[in-house]
Protein backbone atom coordinates (compact mmCIF):
# COMPACT_ATOMS: atom_id res chain seq x y z
CA UNK A 1 0.00 0.00 0.00
CA UNK A 2 1.44 3.28 -1.11
CA UNK A 3 0.86 5.98 1.81
CA UNK A 4 -1.34 9.12 0.73
CA UNK A 5 -0.73 12.95 2.02
CA UNK A 6 -2.95 13.82 4.52
CA UNK A 7 -3.86 16.71 2.44
CA UNK A 8 -5.38 14.35 -0.68
CA UNK A 9 -7.22 12.14 2.26
CA UNK A 10 -8.65 15.15 3.73
CA UNK A 11 -9.91 16.42 0.50
CA UNK A 12 -11.34 13.11 -0.38
CA UNK A 13 -12.75 12.20 2.94
CA UNK A 14 -16.52 12.93 1.88
CA UNK A 15 -16.34 10.62 -1.23
CA UNK A 16 -16.79 7.09 0.86
CA UNK A 17 -20.00 7.78 1.12
CA UNK A 18 -20.86 8.46 -2.21
CA UNK A 19 -18.70 4.73 -3.26
CA UNK A 20 -20.32 2.67 -0.64
CA UNK A 21 -24.12 3.78 -1.92
CA UNK A 22 -22.67 3.34 -5.70
CA UNK A 23 -23.32 7.34 -6.36
CA UNK A 24 -19.82 8.12 -7.91
CA UNK A 25 -19.62 7.90 -11.90
CA UNK A 26 -16.87 5.19 -13.75
CA UNK A 27 -13.82 7.81 -13.95
CA UNK A 28 -14.48 9.20 -10.34
CA UNK A 29 -14.85 5.56 -9.28
CA UNK A 30 -11.69 4.29 -10.71
CA UNK A 31 -9.81 7.30 -9.20
CA UNK A 32 -11.57 6.54 -5.66
CA UNK A 33 -10.17 3.10 -5.72
CA UNK A 34 -6.75 4.04 -7.19
CA UNK A 35 -6.87 6.47 -3.79
CA UNK A 36 -8.06 3.84 -1.49
CA UNK A 37 -5.54 1.12 -1.93
CA UNK A 38 -3.40 3.66 -0.35
CA UNK A 39 -4.61 5.28 2.19
CA UNK A 40 -5.50 3.56 5.32
CA UNK A 41 -7.92 6.29 6.79
CA UNK A 42 -10.31 5.96 4.13
CA UNK A 43 -10.16 2.59 3.62
CA UNK A 44 -11.23 2.14 7.39
CA UNK A 45 -14.33 4.40 6.73
CA UNK A 46 -15.69 2.34 3.67
CA UNK A 47 -14.94 -0.58 5.78
CA UNK A 48 -17.49 1.00 8.83
CA UNK A 49 -20.16 2.27 5.96
CA UNK A 50 -20.10 -0.67 3.44
CA UNK A 51 -22.22 -2.66 5.95
CA UNK A 52 -24.80 0.27 6.38
CA UNK A 53 -25.25 0.84 2.49
CA UNK A 54 -25.54 -2.99 2.01
CA UNK A 55 -27.94 -3.48 4.39
CA UNK A 56 -30.60 -0.87 2.47
CA UNK A 57 -31.09 -3.74 0.40
CA UNK A 58 -32.84 -5.45 2.81
CA UNK A 59 -35.13 -2.26 3.39
CA UNK A 60 -37.33 -3.06 0.89
CA UNK A 61 -41.18 -4.47 0.38
CA UNK A 62 -40.85 -7.96 -0.10
CA UNK A 63 -42.20 -8.59 -3.93
CA UNK A 64 -41.39 -12.17 -4.91
CA UNK A 65 -39.99 -13.35 -8.03
CA UNK A 66 -42.31 -15.01 -10.31
CA UNK A 67 -41.95 -18.61 -10.75
CA UNK A 68 -41.56 -18.59 -14.31
CA UNK A 69 -38.20 -16.71 -13.80
CA UNK A 70 -36.49 -20.06 -11.79
CA UNK A 71 -37.53 -22.21 -14.44
CA UNK A 72 -35.75 -19.24 -17.23
CA UNK A 73 -32.77 -19.33 -15.08
CA UNK A 74 -32.39 -22.51 -14.25
CA UNK A 75 -32.83 -24.25 -18.08
CA UNK A 76 -29.67 -22.25 -18.89
CA UNK A 77 -28.13 -22.94 -15.80
CA UNK A 78 -28.76 -26.96 -16.81
CA UNK A 79 -27.87 -26.55 -20.39
CA UNK A 80 -24.60 -24.61 -19.29
CA UNK A 81 -23.90 -27.61 -16.53
CA UNK A 82 -24.24 -30.47 -18.50
CA UNK A 83 -22.07 -29.24 -21.47
CA UNK A 84 -19.94 -28.51 -19.03
CA UNK A 85 -19.36 -32.19 -17.50
CA UNK A 86 -19.45 -33.62 -21.15
CA UNK A 87 -16.73 -31.60 -22.42
CA UNK A 88 -14.66 -31.79 -19.25
CA UNK A 89 -11.83 -29.53 -19.02
CA UNK A 90 -12.03 -28.37 -22.60
CA UNK A 91 -15.61 -26.35 -22.32
CA UNK A 92 -15.25 -23.08 -21.93
CA UNK A 93 -17.32 -22.14 -18.82
CA UNK A 94 -17.85 -18.76 -19.20
CA UNK A 95 -16.91 -17.53 -16.32
CA UNK A 96 -14.20 -18.38 -14.62
CA UNK A 97 -12.60 -15.03 -15.64
CA UNK A 98 -14.18 -13.17 -18.56
CA UNK A 99 -16.59 -15.22 -20.15
CA UNK A 100 -14.78 -15.82 -23.52
CA UNK A 101 -17.95 -17.06 -25.30
CA UNK A 102 -19.61 -14.05 -24.60
CA UNK A 103 -16.88 -11.64 -25.43
CA UNK A 104 -16.72 -13.55 -28.48
CA UNK A 105 -20.68 -12.54 -28.99
CA UNK A 106 -20.02 -8.83 -27.61
CA UNK A 107 -19.24 -7.90 -31.26
CA UNK A 108 -22.78 -9.16 -32.47
CA UNK A 109 -24.48 -8.54 -29.39
CA UNK A 110 -23.35 -4.61 -29.04
CA UNK A 111 -26.53 -2.88 -30.00
CA UNK A 112 -27.79 -5.19 -26.82
CA UNK A 113 -28.64 -2.89 -23.64
CA UNK A 114 -28.51 -6.28 -21.94
CA UNK A 115 -25.52 -8.41 -21.19
CA UNK A 116 -26.79 -11.94 -20.35
CA UNK A 117 -30.48 -10.66 -20.01
CA UNK A 118 -32.99 -11.48 -22.47
CA UNK A 119 -32.28 -14.91 -22.57
CA UNK A 120 -35.27 -16.27 -24.44
CA UNK A 121 -35.88 -19.79 -22.80
CA UNK A 122 -38.84 -21.85 -24.39
CA UNK A 123 -40.34 -24.31 -22.09
CA UNK A 124 -40.93 -27.51 -24.27
CA UNK A 125 -44.06 -27.73 -25.96
CA UNK A 126 -45.09 -30.05 -28.52
CA UNK A 127 -47.59 -29.36 -30.86
CA UNK A 128 -49.06 -31.93 -33.40
CA UNK A 129 -50.34 -31.01 -37.01
CA UNK A 130 -53.21 -33.85 -37.08
CA UNK A 131 -54.63 -32.77 -40.35
CA UNK A 132 -52.27 -34.21 -42.72
CA UNK A 133 -51.50 -38.06 -42.96
CA UNK A 134 -48.07 -37.03 -41.60
CA UNK A 135 -47.57 -35.54 -38.10
CA UNK A 136 -45.57 -33.15 -37.84
CA UNK A 137 -44.11 -32.17 -34.63
CA UNK A 138 -42.82 -28.86 -32.77
CA UNK A 139 -40.34 -28.93 -30.27
CA UNK A 140 -39.80 -25.09 -28.69
CA UNK A 141 -35.95 -24.98 -27.83
CA UNK A 142 -34.16 -22.50 -25.70
CA UNK A 143 -32.29 -20.08 -26.82
CA UNK A 144 -29.30 -18.03 -25.34
CA UNK A 145 -29.07 -14.81 -27.68
CA UNK A 146 -28.67 -12.20 -24.80
CA UNK A 147 -31.10 -9.11 -26.55
CA UNK A 148 -31.96 -10.76 -29.20
CA UNK A 149 -35.99 -11.58 -29.93
CA UNK A 150 -34.74 -15.45 -30.96
CA UNK A 151 -36.40 -18.43 -31.52
CA UNK A 152 -35.29 -21.73 -32.41
CA UNK A 153 -37.44 -24.86 -33.06
CA UNK A 154 -37.33 -28.28 -34.38
CA UNK A 155 -39.65 -29.43 -36.78
CA UNK A 156 -40.30 -33.44 -37.38
CA UNK A 157 -42.05 -34.38 -40.07
CA UNK A 158 -41.92 -38.10 -40.19
CA UNK A 159 -38.12 -38.93 -40.15
CA UNK A 160 -37.47 -35.76 -41.46
CA UNK A 161 -36.32 -33.20 -38.72
CA UNK A 162 -35.46 -29.47 -39.25
CA UNK A 163 -33.91 -26.79 -37.18
CA UNK A 164 -35.92 -23.38 -38.03
CA UNK A 165 -34.28 -20.23 -36.31
CA UNK A 166 -35.77 -16.28 -36.17
CA UNK A 167 -33.95 -13.82 -34.97
CA UNK A 168 -30.72 -15.07 -34.14
CA UNK A 169 -27.85 -13.13 -34.25
CA UNK A 170 -24.63 -14.04 -36.67
CA UNK A 171 -22.45 -16.31 -35.21
CA UNK A 172 -19.02 -14.43 -33.85
CA UNK A 173 -16.61 -13.59 -36.55
CA UNK A 174 -14.18 -16.66 -37.65
CA UNK A 175 -17.07 -19.01 -36.05
CA UNK A 176 -20.36 -20.83 -37.15
CA UNK A 177 -23.03 -22.40 -35.99
CA UNK A 178 -22.81 -26.47 -35.39
CA UNK A 179 -25.54 -29.04 -34.82
CA UNK A 180 -24.66 -31.32 -31.90
CA UNK A 181 -26.75 -34.67 -30.91
CA UNK A 182 -26.57 -35.51 -27.31
CA UNK A 183 -27.98 -39.14 -26.32
CA UNK A 184 -29.05 -39.53 -23.07
CA UNK A 185 -25.91 -38.49 -20.87
CA UNK A 186 -22.76 -39.32 -23.18
CA UNK A 187 -21.17 -36.32 -24.61
CA UNK A 188 -22.48 -34.13 -27.25
CA UNK A 189 -21.76 -36.02 -30.59
CA UNK A 190 -21.07 -33.33 -33.26
CA UNK A 191 -23.15 -33.49 -36.80
CA UNK A 192 -22.09 -31.71 -40.28
CA UNK A 193 -24.58 -29.65 -39.96
CA UNK A 194 -22.81 -26.16 -39.74
CA UNK A 195 -24.77 -23.34 -40.56
CA UNK A 196 -24.82 -19.66 -40.35
CA UNK A 197 -28.15 -17.14 -40.63
CA UNK A 198 -29.35 -14.44 -42.75
CA UNK A 199 -29.71 -10.52 -42.35
CA UNK A 200 -32.43 -11.28 -40.79
CA UNK A 201 -31.65 -13.77 -38.33
CA UNK A 202 -33.05 -16.44 -40.30
CA UNK A 203 -32.40 -19.72 -40.75
CA UNK A 204 -33.33 -23.53 -41.37
CA UNK A 205 -31.05 -27.16 -41.45
CA UNK A 206 -32.16 -30.23 -41.87
CA UNK A 207 -30.82 -32.43 -38.46
CA UNK A 208 -29.55 -35.75 -39.34
CA UNK A 209 -31.35 -38.04 -37.14
CA UNK A 210 -34.85 -39.00 -36.70
CA UNK A 211 -34.24 -38.44 -32.88
CA UNK A 212 -34.43 -41.79 -31.95
CA UNK A 213 -32.57 -42.03 -28.96
CA UNK A 214 -31.77 -38.47 -29.20
CA UNK A 215 -32.40 -36.56 -25.89
CA UNK A 216 -30.80 -33.49 -27.26
CA UNK A 217 -29.95 -31.59 -29.97
CA UNK A 218 -27.70 -28.51 -29.06
CA UNK A 219 -25.98 -25.38 -31.26
CA UNK A 220 -22.63 -24.05 -30.38
CA UNK A 221 -20.87 -21.56 -32.22
CA UNK A 222 -17.56 -23.24 -33.27
CA UNK A 223 -14.12 -22.09 -35.50
CA UNK A 224 -14.89 -22.89 -39.17
CA UNK A 225 -14.90 -26.23 -40.06
CA UNK A 226 -16.69 -27.14 -37.15
CA UNK A 227 -15.52 -29.29 -33.80
CA UNK A 228 -15.21 -32.62 -32.65
CA UNK A 229 -15.97 -31.40 -29.38
CA UNK A 230 -17.75 -28.33 -28.32
CA UNK A 231 -15.76 -25.43 -27.25
CA UNK A 232 -18.50 -23.11 -26.17
CA UNK A 233 -21.48 -23.28 -24.41
CA UNK A 234 -25.03 -24.23 -26.33
CA UNK A 235 -26.54 -21.52 -27.41
CA UNK A 236 -29.48 -23.66 -28.52
CA UNK A 237 -30.73 -26.45 -26.67
CA UNK A 238 -33.45 -28.27 -27.67
CA UNK A 239 -34.86 -30.83 -25.63
CA UNK A 240 -36.85 -33.72 -26.94
CA UNK B 1 -19.77 -36.85 8.60
CA UNK B 2 -20.43 -33.41 7.61
CA UNK B 3 -23.14 -32.38 5.41
CA UNK B 4 -21.28 -31.44 2.55
CA UNK B 5 -19.45 -35.08 2.70
CA UNK B 6 -22.71 -36.33 3.00
CA UNK B 7 -24.09 -34.67 -0.52
CA UNK B 8 -21.19 -35.80 -1.95
CA UNK B 9 -21.41 -39.80 -0.92
CA UNK B 10 -25.24 -39.88 -1.27
CA UNK B 11 -27.04 -39.59 -4.23
CA UNK B 12 -30.44 -40.46 -2.20
CA UNK B 13 -29.83 -37.82 0.87
CA UNK B 14 -28.46 -35.47 -1.66
CA UNK B 15 -31.45 -33.28 -1.87
CA UNK B 16 -32.19 -32.84 1.44
CA UNK B 17 -28.43 -32.72 2.05
CA UNK B 18 -27.85 -29.83 -0.45
CA UNK B 19 -30.93 -27.87 1.96
CA UNK B 20 -28.93 -28.46 5.21
CA UNK B 21 -25.62 -26.22 3.65
CA UNK B 22 -24.70 -22.97 4.46
CA UNK B 23 -24.81 -20.47 1.53
CA UNK B 24 -20.60 -20.61 1.85
CA UNK B 25 -20.42 -24.61 1.02
CA UNK B 26 -23.26 -24.40 -1.86
CA UNK B 27 -21.17 -21.68 -3.50
CA UNK B 28 -17.96 -24.04 -3.33
CA UNK B 29 -20.51 -26.61 -5.49
CA UNK B 30 -21.67 -23.66 -7.23
CA UNK B 31 -17.50 -23.17 -8.43
CA UNK B 32 -17.57 -27.03 -8.96
CA UNK B 33 -20.16 -26.18 -11.72
CA UNK B 34 -23.08 -27.90 -9.38
CA UNK B 35 -26.40 -27.03 -10.53
CA UNK B 36 -28.55 -28.09 -7.43
CA UNK B 37 -26.13 -26.41 -5.62
CA UNK B 38 -26.89 -23.14 -7.42
CA UNK B 39 -30.81 -24.18 -7.64
CA UNK B 40 -30.29 -24.14 -3.88
CA UNK B 41 -28.87 -20.84 -3.88
CA UNK B 42 -31.32 -19.09 -6.28
CA UNK B 43 -34.62 -20.67 -3.63
CA UNK B 44 -33.10 -18.88 -1.01
CA UNK B 45 -32.19 -15.39 -2.18
CA UNK B 46 -34.18 -15.00 -5.47
CA UNK B 47 -37.49 -13.30 -3.28
CA UNK B 48 -35.36 -10.84 -1.83
CA UNK B 49 -33.17 -9.90 -5.15
CA UNK B 50 -36.21 -9.41 -6.60
CA UNK B 51 -37.72 -7.09 -4.21
CA UNK B 52 -35.02 -5.41 -4.39
CA UNK B 53 -34.82 -4.85 -8.13
CA UNK B 54 -38.88 -4.04 -8.19
CA UNK B 55 -37.58 -1.29 -5.77
CA UNK B 56 -35.09 0.35 -7.69
CA UNK B 57 -36.58 -0.25 -11.31
CA UNK B 58 -40.24 -0.12 -10.64
CA UNK B 59 -41.01 -2.70 -13.69
CA UNK B 60 -41.34 -6.35 -13.11
CA UNK B 61 -40.13 -6.88 -16.90
CA UNK B 62 -36.88 -5.02 -16.41
CA UNK B 63 -36.28 -6.61 -12.81
CA UNK B 64 -36.71 -10.04 -13.96
CA UNK B 65 -33.91 -9.28 -16.30
CA UNK B 66 -31.86 -7.69 -13.32
CA UNK B 67 -32.34 -10.62 -11.19
CA UNK B 68 -31.78 -13.68 -13.74
CA UNK B 69 -28.72 -11.55 -15.27
CA UNK B 70 -27.25 -11.44 -11.71
CA UNK B 71 -28.22 -14.94 -10.55
CA UNK B 72 -26.44 -16.01 -14.24
CA UNK B 73 -23.09 -13.81 -13.16
CA UNK B 74 -23.18 -15.57 -9.78
CA UNK B 75 -23.05 -19.08 -11.56
CA UNK B 76 -20.64 -18.18 -14.00
CA UNK B 77 -18.19 -16.70 -11.34
CA UNK B 78 -19.50 -18.72 -8.52
CA UNK B 79 -15.27 -19.65 -8.14
CA UNK B 80 -14.48 -15.71 -7.64
CA UNK B 81 -16.61 -15.45 -4.05
CA UNK B 82 -14.76 -14.88 -1.17
CA UNK B 83 -16.29 -16.04 2.16
CA UNK B 84 -13.96 -13.36 4.18
CA UNK B 85 -15.41 -10.37 2.05
CA UNK B 86 -19.07 -11.39 2.99
CA UNK B 87 -21.94 -13.71 3.24
CA UNK B 88 -22.76 -14.96 -0.07
CA UNK B 89 -26.77 -12.99 0.58
CA UNK B 90 -24.55 -9.27 0.61
CA UNK B 91 -22.91 -10.80 -2.44
CA UNK B 92 -26.21 -11.54 -4.62
CA UNK B 93 -27.62 -8.07 -3.38
CA UNK B 94 -24.13 -6.49 -4.55
CA UNK B 95 -25.14 -7.60 -8.02
CA UNK B 96 -28.18 -6.70 -8.25
CA UNK B 97 -27.44 -3.38 -7.03
CA UNK B 98 -24.77 -3.11 -9.65
CA UNK B 99 -27.28 -4.35 -12.75
CA UNK B 100 -30.13 -2.38 -11.40
CA UNK B 101 -28.00 0.88 -11.36
CA UNK B 102 -26.58 -0.31 -14.82
CA UNK B 103 -30.13 -0.21 -16.41
CA UNK B 104 -31.14 2.73 -14.38
CA UNK B 105 -28.25 4.95 -16.12
CA UNK B 106 -28.71 3.03 -19.70
CA UNK B 107 -31.78 4.44 -19.55
CA UNK B 108 -33.97 1.32 -19.59
CA UNK B 109 -36.08 2.74 -16.60
CA UNK B 110 -37.55 5.89 -17.02
CA UNK B 111 -39.05 7.18 -13.53
CA UNK B 112 -35.84 7.29 -11.97
CA UNK B 113 -36.97 9.67 -9.70
CA UNK B 114 -39.33 6.85 -7.96
CA UNK B 115 -37.14 7.10 -4.60
CA UNK B 116 -39.90 5.79 -2.00
CA UNK B 117 -41.80 2.21 -1.21
CA UNK B 118 -45.09 4.28 -1.48
CA UNK B 119 -47.35 2.68 -3.66
CA UNK B 120 -45.35 -0.90 -3.42
CA UNK B 121 -47.18 -3.47 -1.79
CA UNK B 122 -45.71 -6.35 -1.03
CA UNK B 123 -46.74 -8.81 -3.44
CA UNK B 124 -46.27 -12.61 -2.50
CA UNK B 125 -46.62 -15.88 -4.54
CA UNK B 126 -47.33 -17.45 -1.88
CA UNK B 127 -47.05 -15.65 1.70
CA UNK B 128 -44.47 -17.53 4.04
CA UNK B 129 -45.24 -17.74 7.77
CA UNK B 130 -41.44 -19.18 8.71
CA UNK B 131 -39.65 -17.65 11.44
CA UNK B 132 -37.04 -17.00 9.02
CA UNK B 133 -39.37 -15.10 6.98
CA UNK B 134 -40.64 -13.12 9.31
CA UNK B 135 -37.20 -12.41 10.80
CA UNK B 136 -36.29 -10.99 7.42
CA UNK B 137 -39.59 -8.70 7.55
CA UNK B 138 -38.88 -7.39 10.87
CA UNK B 139 -35.10 -6.92 9.77
CA UNK B 140 -36.79 -4.46 6.69
CA UNK B 141 -39.07 -2.80 9.27
CA UNK B 142 -35.81 -1.98 11.26
CA UNK B 143 -33.91 -0.78 8.42
CA UNK B 144 -37.07 1.34 7.02
CA UNK B 145 -37.68 3.01 9.76
CA UNK B 146 -34.25 3.77 10.72
CA UNK B 147 -34.20 5.41 7.09
CA UNK B 148 -37.05 6.92 7.85
CA UNK B 149 -35.98 8.41 10.82
CA UNK B 150 -33.28 10.46 9.40
CA UNK B 151 -33.90 14.06 8.83
CA UNK B 152 -35.83 14.25 5.63
CA UNK B 153 -32.68 16.04 3.40
CA UNK B 154 -30.24 12.92 4.45
CA UNK B 155 -32.61 10.18 4.11
CA UNK B 156 -33.55 12.05 0.66
CA UNK B 157 -29.97 11.87 -0.93
CA UNK B 158 -29.57 8.10 -0.01
CA UNK B 159 -32.19 6.76 -1.25
CA UNK B 160 -31.83 9.22 -4.47
CA UNK B 161 -28.26 7.65 -4.58
CA UNK B 162 -28.65 3.93 -3.32
CA UNK B 163 -32.53 3.15 -4.87
CA UNK B 164 -32.43 5.40 -7.50
CA UNK B 165 -28.81 5.05 -8.92
CA UNK B 166 -28.13 9.01 -9.46
CA UNK B 167 -24.37 10.01 -9.25
CA UNK B 168 -23.89 12.64 -6.49
CA UNK B 169 -23.22 15.12 -9.16
CA UNK B 170 -26.65 14.40 -10.64
CA UNK B 171 -28.12 14.60 -7.52
CA UNK B 172 -26.47 17.81 -6.24
CA UNK B 173 -28.10 19.52 -10.02
CA UNK B 174 -31.56 18.11 -9.33
CA UNK B 175 -31.49 19.49 -5.64
CA UNK B 176 -29.87 22.27 -6.76
CA UNK B 177 -27.57 22.00 -3.61
CA UNK B 178 -23.16 22.07 -3.65
CA UNK B 179 -22.06 18.80 -4.44
CA UNK B 180 -20.11 19.00 -1.21
CA UNK B 181 -23.26 19.40 0.91
CA UNK B 182 -24.74 16.39 -1.05
CA UNK B 183 -21.79 14.33 -0.37
CA UNK B 184 -21.67 15.40 3.47
CA UNK B 185 -25.54 14.87 3.75
CA UNK B 186 -24.74 11.22 2.72
CA UNK B 187 -22.20 10.34 4.99
CA UNK B 188 -24.13 12.11 8.11
CA UNK B 189 -27.09 9.98 7.16
CA UNK B 190 -25.14 7.05 6.71
CA UNK B 191 -23.34 6.90 10.34
CA UNK B 192 -26.83 7.95 11.76
CA UNK B 193 -27.93 4.82 10.12
CA UNK B 194 -24.90 2.69 11.00
CA UNK B 195 -25.41 3.78 15.01
CA UNK B 196 -29.49 2.68 15.13
CA UNK B 197 -29.07 -0.65 13.43
CA UNK B 198 -26.65 -0.93 16.37
CA UNK B 199 -23.37 -0.48 14.33
CA UNK B 200 -20.83 1.51 16.07
CA UNK B 201 -20.28 4.84 15.12
CA UNK B 202 -18.06 5.87 12.52
CA UNK B 203 -14.85 7.51 14.18
CA UNK B 204 -12.49 9.70 12.00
Amino acid sequence: MTPVDSHECERRALEAAPYVLGALTEHELESYREHLSGCVECSAEVAALQPVADSLALGVARVDAPVSLQARVMAVVNGEAELLRAAGHEADRPPRARPRWRARLAPALAASTALAAGLLIGALVINTGATTHTRTQTIEAVVVAPGYHATAALRKAGSHVELVVTGMPAPPPGRIYEVWLEHGTQAPAPTDVLFSVTSSGAGSVGVPSDLSGVSKVLVTDEPLGGSLKPTRTPVIVASV
Amino acid sequence: MSDMALYKRSAESASAALRRLADEDLMQLVAENDASAFAVLYERHTNVAFSLAFRMCGKRAIAEEVVQEAFLSLWRSGSRYDRTRGSVRTWVLGIVHNRAVDALRRGIVHDRGRVSDEGIEERLEAPERTDQEVGRRDEAREIRAALEGLPVEQSHVIELAYYGGFTHSEIATMLDTPIGTIKGRMRLGLQKLRSQLGQAEVTR
